[in-house]
């Protein structure tokens, strides 16, 4: 089977997850639910086949797994957006119209995506304007005491999401020109680099405490820098960095967290979610305490579509349900046995992009490959370490599960980036 | 309360999806144990993704046996066009390189190839805009495998040995 029909086969187990998912959170829900709501799953697999055809067409040798694996994640994420809120499921499959528009406009106009490196300081410049976008008066929001998004009349998009593309972008164009020279010297049997090269990735370090500082927001700090060492480990080979870097990440993220009120409040309704007076307090631990009651009332086998406690009445029992406790939702209605297979998904997602990495034969794609795929990951970590309680809880989305326009948006175009990559490497290789 | 027919839908739901991570994963096994794809991800690279083995694998000497420079893209040349590079060869503006690049870019002696212990080396001779070997910029001599990509400015060649 060549790889495209390959492709095209690995759509079938999207589209029957569609099919079951809705069929049954319709059963279970006709009174409420809209028979025009079913046509919602039907527009998202036209959606699927027509980036398969996008890709047969512009990108004839990339992978052949990723967009089954995306569509399998996206149906996921629809069905369970769908089962929360008829709306929500057809704004949410209008982002993804948004979306493909995005994934089809960054494979024919970076045909040759290495033209990224040219432009890789006015990439730098601007993601950085992004990410302090949500500071400046008029057009920031702050949610949760986090300045994560922006409103634009009636838009309103999260541009850390886009920003952590261009810093991605951004690094593994630096890091291809300078790794050879962060190596390269030696003192007192340590690598030792001079601080002309180190300058600029002390800068990144001070950019991720900038955000948490300006932004407010521990998660996203994390995804960014977690990513930035992940490309320091792969273009130097050498485990020092990641060490050293993660220890500065803790001093920093210590400092913050016993000064800067807000991260410290985020702090302590994690260590202690079920402290009454933290529970009843405003922006106090009670999101997560009531995604740990979800979670454990999901059992082995979940309860059930449509069985999950939302809310009742207008207070919210599940806070930001179809967003940052979707992990929650899935597993209160689909068990254990279901969030082992979700997450089991993005393992797979993370080795075919990790596969990818491995595949180029240049270093700029390597490094893109890598740093892509790492904050991928390192998202699920820290959005579904926060709902179970392994890490402080932050408002990043479960990336194409969740819902939202931006992280949509973005994430198409690191697939779209990925698939480019992916193409070209194959394609090198055959010869 | 729960429908029956729902019930069996989410039994289908999480079949299909163990189903589908099944099968990536018996054939993400299947391309490892492939030979074509083995040749180009090797062995699992010591170091990881193997971006330092991305040059300096294959040390083996590649068994010279006609090494050709093609051209990739450049400037006054037509794609396709090979060069042999047996006895060595400099790359340059200047009148008195063997390889002519038109490129805005290139210094009249830029970089030279010679032959070395059975290996054709590519070495840049202190040009202005340097010379990439498979995109890294070459800092003293690097021997070239089959396949390797040598580009200068906007010429690229492809390096071809067999």
């Amino acid at each position: 089977m060549s790889a495209r029909n390959r492709e095209l086969f690995g759509l079938l187990p999207a589209s029957l997850l569609i099919v079951a998912g809705f069929g049954a959170v319709f059963l279970q829900e006709r009174t409420q639910l809209n028979n025009l709501s079913l046509t919602y799953g039907a527009i998202f697999l036209g959606l699927c086949f027509a980036a398969h055809l996008i890709i047969r067409a512009r990108l004839p040798d990339a992978d052949p797994y990723l967009l089954p694996i995306i569509a399998v994640l996206a149906s996921i994420g629809l069905v369970m957006i769908y089962r929360l809120n008829e709306t929500l499921a057809r704004d949410q499959a209008q982002w993804f119209v948004i979306g493909l528009v995005a994934f089809a406009a960054t494979i024919i106009l970076l045909r040759d995506y290495r033209l990224l490196e040219r432009y890789r300081y006015l990439i730098a410049a601007a993601s950085i304007a992004l990410l302090l976008l949500p500071r400046v008066p008029g057009i920031g929001q702050q949610a949760n005491g986090a300045y994560l998004s922006i409103s634009l009349g009636p838009v309103s998009f999260q541009p850390a999401e886009f920003a952590k593309i261009g810093i991605i972008i951004f690094l593994a164009s630096y890091l291809r020109d300078t790794r050879a020279l962060l190596v390269s010297r030696k003192r007192y049997g340590i690598t030792l680099p001079r601080l002309k090269h180190i300058g600029p990735l002390l800068l990144v370090w001070g950019l991720a405490m900038l955000m948490l500082v300006f932004i407010r927001d521990l998660g996203s700090s994390l995804m960014f820098f977690g990513g930035f060492l992940a490309m320091l480990y792969v273009a130097t080979d050498r485990l020092i960095f990641p060490v050293v870097g993660f220890g500065l990440f803790g001093v920093g993220a210590w400092f913050f967290a016993t000064t800067v009120g807000h991260v410290g409040d985020r702090i302590s309704a994690w260590q202690h979610p079920f402290d009454p007076r933290l529970y009843e307090q405003i922006g106090g631990s009670y999101q997560i305490a009531q995604s740990l009651f979800a979670q454990a009332d999901g059992g082995l086998w979940g309860q059930g579509f449509g069985q999950a406690l939302i809310s009742v009445g207008d207070s919210p029992i599940l806070p930001a349900a179809q967003t940052d406790l979707i992990y929650a939702v899935i597993v209160n209605e689909l068990g254990l046995i279901g969030s082992i297979a979700l997450l089991l998904v993005y393992v797979l997602l993370i080795e075919r992009g990790f596969r990818v990495a491995v595949l180029a034969r240049d270093s700029f794609s390597k490094l893109l490959a890598t740093g892509l795929t790492t904050v991928v990951a390192l998202q699920v970590f820290v959005i579904v370490g926060g709902v179970t309680k392994v890490i402080p809880l932050t408002g990043v989305t479960l990336p194409f599960v969740s819902y939202g326009g931006s992280s949509i948006v973005a994430n198409f175009v690191i697939l779209a980036l990925l698939l480019l990559i992916s193409d070209r490497a194959r394609r090198e290789a055959r010869r | 309360m729960l429908q029956p027919t729902a019930i069996v839908l989410q039994g289908a739901f999480l079949l299909v999806l163990f189903l589908f991570v099944a099968w990536v994963v018996r054939s993400t096994m299947r391309d490892l144990s492939r030979p074509d794809e083995q040749r180009v991800a090797g062995s699992p690279p010591a170091d990881a993704t193997g971006i330092h083995s991305a040059v300096t694998a294959g040390a083996a000497p590649s068994g010279v046996g006609d090494p050709r420079l093609v051209v990739e893209r450049a400037p006054g040349h037509t794609p396709g066009m090979e060069y042999e590079i047996a006895g060595g060869a400099v790359l340059g503006r200047g009148e008195q390189a063997e390889i002519r690049l038109d490129d805005p870019y290139a210094s009249s002696a830029h970089a030279r190839l010679v032959l070395q212990g059975g290996r054709v080396v590519l070495e840049d001779l202190g040009s202005t805009n340097g010379t990439f070997l498979n995109e890294e910029t070459v800092n003293g001599p690097q021997p070239l495998h089959q396949g390797d990509r040598v580009r200068i400015g906007d010429s690229e060649f492809l390096f071809v040995d067999s």
